[in-house]
């Protein structure tokens, strides 16, 4: 699945809580080791106005389709650091820039994130090294 | 080869960690005694307000140096930067202005900027120069600026850069032109001085 059709999902409570909307997905943070990226945490929001929480992966039981659905309502009030991937900039390891990240698609299942599609192409998830406050960084071709 | 880039420009370069966190821009090059190759950076906080740095970079510690950002691993890389400018001098009052002379005692100019390799070497392979009117005719009032390959033996004394007579054989009026003129290539760029 891709960031951008999770992005705006509602984000429905386990059932035995009642199963309804908790708010909408605004982001996801990924964390990026050297060779991979894996989704760690889904943010949401509560209406447009609300503060944004986080949920760890674990907490989750499906992503889609139309909703994302929880295993726990382990809502964590203060949400970890985060660097989205969307729009940020891309450097490869060379010193060259590459554009900016467009979308990503991950498995819904593992949480892995499968390629990275950017201004300039698509990038494996293998290339992956680094997620920084000023650039993801990947690997040269 | 690497691709070459101007000094001057890598000023306002960030520097960039593999683990993509801007920890610095460039301020300044710092070069060897001979003027063979770069050895470090002296850094500018990220801020607007910010000044310079008390760290600086050693070439050791850039991972790599590209047309966008200097690579370097992780923020442990940086040394204090007293230690690395006592010894070595910055471009800037090092190289930027000095003569250049060939080995007869020929002017050829002054330095306007130092051109370096990117990539991991970091060697410096020539100077952009206000070329004298008698190496370069110009018509204008104004000198031409050429850029001239610094060769395998150079020596400084002093303010003055003393370049091999066959150095100065060819020189190249841009950066591409000189990109081929270093890397050994043909074409139309080489004008060849009298």
């Amino acid at each position: 699945m891709l960031f951008t059709e999770v992005r705006g999902l509602p984000v429905l409570a386990p059932e035995p809580a009642g199963g309804g909307p908790i708010g909408t997905v605004s982001s996801l943070t990924v964390d990026v080791g050297p060779g991979s990226g894996a989704v760690s945490h889904v943010r949401f929001r509560d209406g447009r106005f609300g503060r944004e929480k986080a949920l760890p992966w674990d907490a989750v039981d499906t992503v889609g389709p139309g909703a994302v659905r929880l295993r726990s309502a382990a809502v964590l009030e203060t949400p970890p650091s985060h660097h989205d991937l969307l729009g940020r900039r891309v450097l490869v390891d060379t010193g060259t820039e590459h554009g900016t990240v467009l979308d990503v698609a991950f498995d819904t299942r593992t949480a892995r994130v499968l390629a990275l599609f950017t201004t300039r192409g698509e990038l494996p998830a293998g290339r992956l090294l680094g997620l920084g406050g000023y650039a993801l960084v990947v690997r040269a071709g | 080869m690497d691709e070459l880039m101007a000094a001057r420009s890598l000023t306002t370069r960030p520097v960039v960690t593999l683990g993509g966190d801007a920890v610095a821009h460039v301020k300044d090059t710092v070069c060897d005694a001979a003027a063979g190759r770069i050895t470090g950076f002296t850094l500018t906080g990220r801020g607007l307000l910010s000044g310079p740095l008390k760290e600086a970079l050693p070439w050791q510690a850039v991972y790599a140096l590209g047309h966008d950002a200097v690579m370097i691993r992780d923020r442990r890389g940086l040394v204090d930067a007293a230690a690395m400018t006592a010894h070595q001098q910055n471009l800037r009052l090092r190289l930027l202005g000095a003569r250049v002379v060939t080995g007869a005692g020929a002017e050829i100019g002054t330095v306007l900027d130092v051109v370096v390799e990117g990539g991991t070497g970091g060697r410096i392979v020539g100077f952009r120069v206000a070329a004298s009117r008698r190496f370069v005719p110009s018509p204008a009032r104004h000198r031409r600026r050429v850029y001239v390959p610094r060769g395998e033996t150079l020596t400084v004394a002093g303010r003055s850069l003393v370049l091999p007579e066959d150095t100065v054989r060819h020189v190249a009026d841009d950066l591409p032109g000189f990109t081929a003129l270093v890397g050994g290539v043909p074409g139309r760029w080489r004008s060849s001085l009298p």
